[in-house]
């Protein structure tokens, strides 16, 4: 399907505002001077806003307690011997979260499942990035008959159903570990990041210093690699943090399904999938993992949002009045 | 009595950064069937003005707080916005500067020119339609029955302005707002939509406000012009006068900047353009909001202390400005004490 | 705008041949064979009988045309694990329970999802923004199966209110899958909505609308929303790919025989035909509702009519 792009105008921007001087340029050109005080106005912009300076902070918090705490814990998962008569306590002092059926702290055990969710969540995305931009790039930059093709391909595969999709992959590979997990999550939803690869590198061949590039005679991967993929950053920055949720969940959803990575491993979801069959009983072996989750979710939201805000000021003088 | 009487108007913009004083203090007079030209560069506070006649601006940030603006026997700025909205389109039309995006995409041209027939007449569908038709014509729109079921999108930019006109008189409003109505047009459909403007001032006998950054449309349009710099009025007069005999050093400026065709003006056919940039409005300079690119302005002179007064040089010519042309005798007078 | 209707309908053709071709190349690399995965010893003719029977000898490309032909003559085959069952029997029993949950959540996500956004947006930076903001921010961030379970425990369980898990029996059954499925899609197109409606509202011919002395009303009625809705239209294959996958968490945790589950199922055992069948089938659910998108597309915005005919 080809959604065509919105084809409404920019926003005008109502009378008074504009008097006060010149608004922050747009990110257009790659003029290395500007760029580096671009980044700099966007950082500023990205600070004032509250809501993604406080989940930017949660993100980062919650990623390190995942790293670091494992180690500080006076808990070991995996070796400490089960024991039944501290199975399913309620939080206390000794175990924040309180324990699961085997008496094992739950805290620990969020933060173990944390850093495998992050780390399939943060490569994965990485991999759709890598396809998205590979494809994007080749497709946008070809151009003509080529791009035609490989977007009509797209369109294609855009019909797929993302989590059939997914679970046949799993199916296919066989076994479920982090590597496959990440192949299984990326191989279905690269097409959004190809098209907006695609899109910027369509849109910065046009400038004329890489038409005057082109007239100098550069080379077409140099071209590729010093003009059109460096300006395609911003993008691809924000484009991070849109796909993250999204793969998440993804994870997730697979893992409740019972299509997660295998035991002893554990994910987020994995966590949730194995609380299935006692929820009744004890809803917090679903609850906890899940507000795990959904904190991981929402603070990539944020994030995502806080950065086309600043990144692309013209979204964020509407918001302003 | 003037149809529309505009009294010490201030239109402040509160934003983060500051109070933006984009309107600041101006007063002008039109009368039934003359046309006021208000000139200006961008952001001096002239579209601004144009939006606080109509109840327009965008609030908030926006806020009218002082002044008054009186139009048929009432103060607009006392109307409820209900109250305003029955003025507005009917009474009080306007056109605005771009017609690519002031027109609906997604509705037909006669819906848009109907509902405004509906929203104060109350006209019948069948009524409004051949109404439509009429105006189409009016604003010399071909094929304009066939044309009215089509969408923007189809009209060229011209077309869409004669569109927004058609909508713009469609209730015979007594006056008539434009706002920079040719700027965004090519050359040659702009002397059209002017002549346009000017045959239907006449013909509805509507008062008109033409504003623009360009002497030329003034020239070919106005009756009395009103210059702004930095939201408030520095020149005011007829406009034969202000081409004729310009007072103020910005309307110099201005009119110096304004290409001539004609032999000795043509310095190597170069436009002449003012130094500096406009003051920032959320902290104007003290005194006169010129002095930092006045040439005439002097140490000592109280131009950067004082605001200077809007006075009456002569009838019907008032300036604000300490050194105004015919008082400075051609050559710029070192400031006795 | 019917040139532009049979295009598209055209144009779904080539896409549903390569989605079954690349769904058919991949189930290929499937290791196992149904036939050969039972420990018990199934005797070589016999095996070569079955093979033969589903043309499991044949080359792949003869397969996938013998395929192309079921899937257009509306034969899907028959289940290769299941005895004396087709596909279609199969998607027949499961695939309408499905149907039907995903598209209560679609109208309940749209149904209180784009009002929301609208009046979110008509009160910006108000208590009620910050307020329906903050329920979509979180909605569209909890997985489902979280809601589910708190539902589950709490309306059902605890206060005994809705049955628990099943889905044939009237509407009580009906109420919790459906709103967990659509909280998420809800809270999104919530969001999309507000963030639209904000950025028509700032449109040049609102201010001309204005202008001509509208009421308000009218304003945001006939030309705000209608323009505002684009977004949220394109919006809605997404969002439809977002409720397929939520169906198989849903009818998991909520005991729904649903076609979701069956496919999870169909993976495990290797039943290629219905692995195929409900792949095909969704994938044709998603050409079907992108195709509806463009049409409404082409409804809403009457320049994309120009230029695509």
């Amino acid at each position: 399907m080809s959604v065509p792009a919105n084809p409404r105008d920019a926003v005008a921007t109502p009378g008074g505002t504009t008097a006060v001087g010149d608004l922050a340029a747009p990110p257009s050109a790659g003029e290395a001077m500007r760029r580096s005080s671009l980044w700099r106005d966007a950082w500023r912009r990205y600070m004032q806003n509250k809501g993604a300076v406080f989940f930017g902070g949660l993100f980062l918090a919650f990623t390190l307690f995942c790293i670091i705490w494992p180690f500080v814990s006076p808990y070991d998962i995996e070796n400490d011997p089960v024991n039944f008569q501290e199975a399913w306590q309620g939080p206390s002092l000794k175990h924040p979260l309180g324990t699961d059926q085997l008496g094992k702290d739950l805290l620990t055990k969020v933060a173990l499942g944390g850093r495998i969710s992050i780390a399939i969540g943060i490569g994965a995305t990485l991999a759709i990035l890598l396809i998205g931009v590979v494809y994007g790039s080749i497709s946008g930059f070809a151009g003509g008959r080529l791009d035609n093709i490989m977007m009509r391909f797209l369109d294609a595969l855009y019909g797929l159903p993302y989590l059939p999709f997914a679970i046949i992959v799993l199916a296919i590979i066989g076994t479920n570990n982090i590597w496959t997990m990440v192949l299984a999550l990326s191989i279905a939803s690269w097409f959004t990041a190809a098209r907006i690869v695609r899109g910027q590198i369509i849109t910065l061949k046009e400038n004329d210093y890489v038409r005057a590039a082109k007239a100098v005679g550069a080379r077409w991967y140099r071209i590729l690699s010093r003009h059109l993929l460096p300006n395609t950053l911003g993008v691809l920055i924000i484009a991070i943090f849109l796909e993250l949720p999204g793969v998440i969940l993804g994870e997730a959803f697979l893992s409740f399904i019972g299509l997660g990575i295998s035991p002893p491993d554990a994910s987020l979801g994995s966590m949730a999938q194995e609380g299935r069959s006692v929820y009744r009983v004890h809803p917090n072996a679903i609850i906890i993992p899940s507000i795990a989750i959904a904190m991981l979710v929402i603070s990539a939201n944020f994030i995502a949002d806080g950065m086309r805000d600043a990144l692309d000021p013209r979204t964020r003088e509407t918001k302003e009045h | 009595m003037g149809l529309l009487e505009v009294h010490n108007l201030h239109t402040h913009f509160f934003t983060r950064e500051g109070v933006v004083r984009a309107v600041d203090g101006i007063s002008f007079q039109v009368d039934a069937g003359k046309t006021l030209g208000i000139v200006g560069e961008s952001g001096c506070g002239k579209s601004v003005t144009a939006l606080s006649l109509m109840g327009l601006i965008p609030k908030p940030p926006a806020r009218i707080v002082d002044g008054s603006v009186n139009f048929m026997g009432r103060d607009l700025t006392k109307l409820s916005e209900r109250q305003l909205e029955d003025v507005r389109g009917k009474e009080m039309a306007m056109i605005f500067q771009d017609p690519m995006t002031s027109l609906n995409p997604t509705l037909r041209i006669r819906t848009q020119i109907t509902e405004v027939l509906d929203r104060h007449y109350g006209y019948s569908k069948e009524d409004a339609r051949k109404r439509a038709v009429e105006l189409l014509e009016e604003v010399q729109i071909p094929r304009a029955a066939e044309r009215l079921d089509d969408y923007p999108h189809r009209f060229s930019g011209g077309m869409r302005q004669r569109v927004m006109i058609a909508i713009a008189i469609a209730c015979n409003p007594k006056l008539l707002i434009a706002d920079e109505p040719t700027t965004a047009l090519d050359v040659t459909v702009q002397a059209e939509i002017l002549d346009l403007l000017e045959e239907l001032r006449r013909e509805h006998e509507m008062g008109m406000i033409i504003i623009t950054h360009d002497m030329g449309v003034i020239a070919e349009t106005a009756d009395e012009v009103a210059v702004m710099y930095a939201g408030q009025i520095v020149e005011q007069a007829a406009t034969q006068d202000l081409f004729d005999r310009p007072e103020h050093p910005y309307t110099e400026a201005l009119l110096g900047a304004l290409p001539q065709l004609e032999g000795e003006n043509v310095r190597g056919g170069r436009l002449r353009s003012i130094p500096g940039r406009p003051p920032d409005l959320i902290a104007p300079p003290p005194g006169c909001r010129f002095a930092p690119r006045c040439p005439h302005a002097g140490l000592g002179d109280g131009c950067a202390e004082h605001l200077p007064e809007l006075r009456e040089l002569r009838p019907n010519h008032s300036v604000r400005s300490r050194h105004p042309a015919s008082e400075r005798a051609g050559e710029r007078q070192p400031v006795a004490t | 705008m019917t040139a532009f209707i049979i295009r598209r309908l055209l144009w779904t053709i080539p896409v549903m041949l390569l989605v079954i071709l690349l769904t058919f190349l991949l189930m290929r690399q499937i290791a196992g064979n149904p036939f050969r995965r039972t420990a018990r010893a199934v005797p070589v003719e016999i095996q070569q009988n079955l093979e033969r029977k589903f043309h499991l000898d044949q080359p792949w490309y003869v397969q996938y045309a013998l395929y192309v032909k079921g899937v257009f003559t509306l034969d899907l085959g028959p289940s290769l694990t299941l005895r004396d069952r087709s596909v279609n029997d199969i998607i027949k029993e499961h695939f309408p329970k499905s149907l039907e949950l995903g598209l209560l959540a679609f109208i309940w996500a749209i149904a209180v999802g784009i009002p929301m956004g609208v009046i979110a947006a008509l009160r910006q930076n108000t208590f009620w923004d910050y307020s329906l903001m903050f329920v979509s921010n979180v909605g569209y961030a909890v997985p489902s199966f979280l809601i589910a379970t708190l539902l589950i425990y709490y309306v059902s369980l605890k206060a005994n209110l809705l049955p628990t898990n099943g889905w044939d029996g009237g509407w009580q059954y009906k109420v919790l899958p459906a709103f967990a499925l659509g909280l998420a899609p809800m809270a999104y197109f919530a969001r999309l909505v507000r963030g639209s409606m904000l950025e028509t509202l700032q449109q040049d011919y609102i201010r001309t609308a204005k202008a001509k002395g509208l009421r308000w009303r009218r304003v945001v009625a006939v030309h705000a929303l209608r323009n505002s809705m684009i977004p949220a239209v394109t919006a809605m294959a997404p969002t439809l790919g977002y409720i397929i996958t939520g169906t198989f968490v849903i009818e998991i945790i909520f005991s729904i025989p649903g076609i979701g589950r069956y496919f999870v199922t169909a993976v495990s055992s290797r039943d290629y035909s219905v692995v195929m069948g409900i792949t095909v089938l969704t994938s044709f659910v998603i050409v079907l509702a992108n195709l509806v998108v463009d049409i409404l597309y082409g409804i809403l915005d009457p320049r994309t009519r120009d230029a695509r005919t």
